[in-house]
């Protein structure tokens, strides 16, 4: 049952109230989320940082605002102010333009730059203001960026850009085009002096200045839902003439295509960036562990020494309840930092890589993760990594090179990727550019094989200066099945093909495969884990000390000679 | 004078207040969710305004909204009801800012008895009594018994960091307060590393008895005399009764002075309640001050023959009391039984649905505030409760016939209700007594059911 305008309504007497203060929200309280088109408290606003509080919007941020949100409070100095552009092109009306939005914004120009600190660590920073011609880059902006870039390759700093640009400025034609080889261009510069540059996308990063310094970062950060692209989408439906799917361009979209290393809330912007900042202050070994270099013992007294058969060490080798390299990544390392994407085409989840500290000192680590539990098992594809989870790998290896970190890889795969898609992006090419490149890389590399290593796909990880088991890992040319199948034409006949394949630590070490076997008292789980990560620990924290300490030639050359002699 | 009142609220306050608007000749605009659209104040109202979806913290909670639809609909004045957004200083500040009459006191009044730290400070700087208890956090078994000893056995030592009844323990003798304070302290450390202790004075089974006030903006405070609200599931009042059988004349002239006094530190305006723990010993310490109008004014209502809903309106638009305390005249006996929807024999689990067969009770004496009708929806988004039942005697035992008879005749089909449980309560001697505490329905096996205190 239903009331339908049943009820009489109430009979008033129209009262005169002319002389009250009409209701009204004064100007100011409420503003409108143009997402969710709910009307929003500015206060609730301001205070989470300008994200709506009802569907987590990001509404956009000025410069200052900006500011007060990443740097430690009365921190920034402001570079060069006061700089105008010269209107190269004579562009009419365009000075009174600039006049008009210096007075309404009190910016001078689209971009401030200058120096701050962010929980004590100084940056060089410049950050883009939207409201000043939709910060697109001409002269100036492409200047006071190369000056800021410039100051901090003599200064030694790091470089945090926060853009956020329509691209490049119309009014100044050919001259704008230019500010992208010129910010680049110093922006080159200060990597090969070996210094560290954060880009950090909003809310537009469109054209002339995505096709610049905002893709350039050793790390590239996005805020959530930016819109991030080259053509504008009104510009792309046009020319294709078809509409663009949801969340196209969206940094979500550039994640999953393999160009942002991370997505990052405003909320945890700062500490974010404390973090990278923290992994990237230089630090000498020596001064973490001391002058004296202890060598530890090839063969772990741990060992299980229970006389197995090699099918059953590949049993536990692919065992569900075993520990994925991610369970050692959380174990073994502090402050880790996930990086994805290979900058090129997508990013593997059968690959996990990023920085993180051991015990104090930067490390770059990578895994080949089979995931947890069903779902995240499928997403990572079982741990078979495609062409871009090695570009990816070698992306990050190349970083630590950069950066002076060491590698520390995990291996656990049954095999690269096998698949149309994998080989037409060149499966076998990204395996060899691995080998090739890891085996004159110029920092220690150690890998661990924890799980399942097999074939060239456990190859491109375990170029190393050293290469260590777990005791119930293997290690082969091909998976057992795969070895019966093509040697006897009979698959099934793996337990058989396991015996003589010598895949067992073991069996790899009196091969000289491998350096060092890590034993597993009983077969490792994700429960019993922590004791034998202990162990591991102290290995590798002797491993780095070691190696670390070692000329960089000198290190090169055993690398070559460890796999010279095969 | 109010013009045009928006009720921000719904179910049966909601249409409670609309009826006031009526008889007053105020325009009356409503607010709903999706889930209420067929609700009988959407329906009731002069005008209703959709606020959102069905759960609370997008429709009735959400300030910005309801203050969208108080600007589109033109009204000069918001009721808050109970619950909701009745007691939230930020809303009724939005109000102020936006000179929009809140009904109900200041914003900063709902602040300042908002917290509990200061307005027990209030009331005790104003000679309220409180609770007794130790002013600083307390280390050592030493310094314990000399507290206790000035505070009153029993006491109660609580963990500062404490929660779920861990770290707590009581104590009625110096002699038991020596392993009481180790135990408690030891629970404290191992379940927060921490040791700080507080003592308080341990009110041991005690009545919940609250006075209803009225003050106006000329700084006119009258109470309405006393609720006793002991009925209680786990904080949650069933049955409310005025007056309380525990109380003489003297100490409802006592307690009621406290009351005013409590208002008048609090630069109280509206109807308010105070709400106070009676020991046997008649003793009171004042609990806290609920600046909204409640869940049970209809008992007090029918004993003092006050419309308080009225006469908040009429506070709110600037008008002087129309009565003082010498008017105010205790006649007969009322109480008010909470009809939920919610199943006592699953441990009171709510129980939303559709009404498919509805009688209500009437005649001489019955009053029911209900928003239900045969048909209608219970949403689950919202509080279970469907109908308030208040019935009048001339004295209780006319009153509890009365109420009995009611509840027999009652009739709600669609869901489960706690008619049957209340009938039960009733039929208790304890309660047909007025032997009651706020452990009663602890302490007594009620229709098969017990209630274990969490």
């Amino acid at each position: 049952m239903m009331f339908n305008h049943v009820f009489k309504k109430t009979a008033t007497e129209r009262q005169d109230n002319s002389s009250d203060v009409r209701p009204e929200v004064p100007d100011g309280i409420l503003k409108r989320c143009n997402a969710c088109k709910s009307a929003v408290f500015v206060e609730d606003v301001r205070k989470n940082h300008n994200v709506c509080p009802h569907c987590h919007n990001y509404f956009r941020m000025n410069a200052h605002s900006r500011l007060r949100m990443i740097v430690d409070k009365d921190s920034f100095t402001e570079w060069d102010m006061g700089i105008t552009s010269n209107n190269p092109l004579n562009f009419k009306n365009y000075p009174e333009k600039l006049e008009s939005l210096k007075e309404k914004t009190g910016l001078d120009e689209a971009v401030m730059t200058g120096t701050a600190k962010i929980h004590g660590i100084p940056v060089a920073l410049g950050v883009c203001d939207g409201r000043f011609m939709m910060a697109s880059m001409g002269e100036v902006v492409g200047e006071k960026i190369t000056r800021a870039v410039e100051r901090a390759t003599n200064e030694q700093l790091p470089v945090i850009l926060v853009a956020c640009s329509g691209g490049a400025r119309m009014q100044e034609g050919i001259v704008s085009l230019m500010q992208m080889a010129k910010t680049a261009a110093a922006l080159k510069r200060h990597s090969d002096a070996g210094l560290l540059y954060i880009s950090i996308l909003t809310d537009p990063t469109t054209g002339g200045v995505t096709a610049s310094f905002a893709m350039l970062g050793d790390i590239i950060l996005a805020e959530p839902g930016a819109l991030i692209g080259f053509a504008g989408p009104r510009v792309i439906e046009q020319t294709i003439g078809q509409k663009l799917p949801k969340g196209f361009q969206r940094s979500e979209f550039l994640m999953e295509h393999g160009f942002i290393d991370q997505i990052v809330e405003r909320g945890k912007m700062r500490e974010t960036l404390y973090q990278i900042l923290m992994l990237h202050q230089r630090k000498d070994t020596q001064e973490i562990f001391g002058e004296t270099v202890e060598s530890y013992a090839d063969h772990d007294e741990d060992l299980s020494s229970v006389e197995m058969d090699a099918w059953e060490h590949v049993k536990l080798a692919r065992d569900k309840s075993r520990p994925s390299g991610k369970d050692y990544i959380s174990l073994l390392f502090s402050d880790f930092i996930e990086l994805h994407g290979d900058r090129d085409f997508g990013d593997d989840p059968a690959v996990v890589g990023g920085i993180a500290s051991f015990q104090g000192i930067p490390v770059t680590v990578i895994t080949q993760e089979k995931g947890c539990g069903t779902k995240d098992t499928i997403y990572r594809k079982f741990g078979m990594v495609s062409p871009e989870g090695y570009h990816k790998s070698m992306r990050l290896m190349k970083q630590a090179e950069k950066f002076g970190r060491p590698v520390i890889l995990f291996v656990d795969t049954p095999g690269a990727f096998c698949g149309i898609e994998a080989e037409e992006r060149g499966e076998g090419e990204a395996i060899a550019r691995n080998i090739y490149e890891l085996s004159g890389l110029k920092v220690p590399v150690l890998s661990i094989v924890i799980g399942e290593g097999g074939s060239g796909g456990a190859l491109a990880f375990a170029v190393a200066d050293e290469v260590w088991m777990m005791e119930h890992a293997v290690y082969s040319v091909l998976s057992p099945e795969g070895f019966a199948s093509i040697l006897w034409k009979d698959g099934k006949r793996a337990k058989e093909a396991a015996q003589v394949m010598k895949l067992t630590s073991y069996d790899l070490k009196n091969l000289g495969i491998i350096e060092h076997i890590i034993g597993e008292k009983k077969p490792l789980t994700r429960e019993n884990i922590p004791d034998t990560a202990k162990k591991l620990e102290s290995y590798i924290m002797k491993f780095i000390h070691r190696y670390g300490q070692m000329n960089i030639d000198e290190l090169v050359e055993n690398r070559y000679q460890r796999f010279r002699q095969f | 004078m109010i013009r045009k009142l928006l009720i921000a609220n719904r179910g049966e306050i909601a249409v409670r207040i609309i009826r006031a608007c009526r008889e007053m000749g105020i325009e009356t605009v409503a607010v709903y969710s999706e889930a209420d659209r067929d609700s009988l104040h959407t329906q009731l109202a002069d005008e209703a305004v959709c606020i959102g979806p069905g759960p609370s913290a997008e429709s009735y909670l959400n300030m910005e909204r309801i203050m969208s639809a108080t600007m589109i609909s033109g009204a000069d004045a918001v009721h808050p009801g109970f619950g909701f957004l009745s007691e939230n200083a930020r809303f009724a500040k939005l109000c102020e800012k936006c000179h929009v009459t809140f009904v109900g006191p200041s914003s900063k009044v709902i602040r300042n008895l908002g917290n509990k730290q200061i307005a027990r400070n209030t009331m005790a700087a104003a000679g309220v009594p409180v609770i007794p208890g130790t002013d600083g956090p307390v280390y050592d078994v030493k310094t314990g018994i000399k507290e206790a000893r000035k505070i009153g056995y029993p006491v109660i030592i609580k963990a500062a960091l404490g929660g779920g009844g861990k770290g707590m323990r009581t104590a009625h003798t110096p002699e038991e307060f020596e392993r009481a304070f180790l135990t408690a302290q030891k629970e404290a450390k191992g379940a927060f590393a921490d040791e700080t202790m507080y003592i308080e004075h341990f009110v041991e089974h005690p009545r919940h008895i609250e006075f209803q006030i009225l003050a106006d903006n000329t700084g006119h405070v009258i109470h309405l005399g006393e609720r006793d609200c002991s009925i209680q599931r786990n904080h949650q009042k069933m049955i409310e009764e005025s007056p309380s059988v525990a109380l003489s004349e003297d100490l409802r002239k006592k307690m009621g002075k406290a009351a005013v006094k409590a208002a008048k530190a609090a630069h109280y305006v509206n109807a308010g309640t105070i709400e106070f723990l009676l020991e046997k010993n008649e003793k009171f310490f004042f609990m806290e001050m609920n600046t909204r109008i409640q869940v049970e004014h209809p008992v007090t209502e029918w004993v003092t023959g006050v419309d308080l809903v009225k006469e908040q309106i009429r506070i709110a638009s600037g008008l002087p009391l129309g009565i003082s305390q010498r008017d105010v005249r205790i006649k007969g006996h009322a109480i008010e039984c909470r009809i939920n929807a919610e199943n006592p024999e699953k441990n009171f689990r709510p129980s939303p649905g559709t009404i498919t067969g509805l009688h209500l009770p009437g005649g001489k004496g019955v009053r029911v505030d209900t928003a239900l009708y045969n048909g209608c929806q219970v949403p689950p988004y919202y509080d279970s409760m469907l109908a308030k039942l208040i019935v009048y005697g001339v004295d209780r035992k006319e009153a509890l016939c009365t109420m009995k008879s009611a509840l027999g005749e009652t009739i709600i089909d669609g869901v489960d209700t706690n008619v049957d449980y209340q009938f039960e309560i009733l039929n208790n001697p304890d309660y047909q007594e007025g032997n009651i505490d706020i452990e009663f329905l602890n302490t007594h096996v009620i229709a098969g059911v017990k209630i274990n205190d969490v």
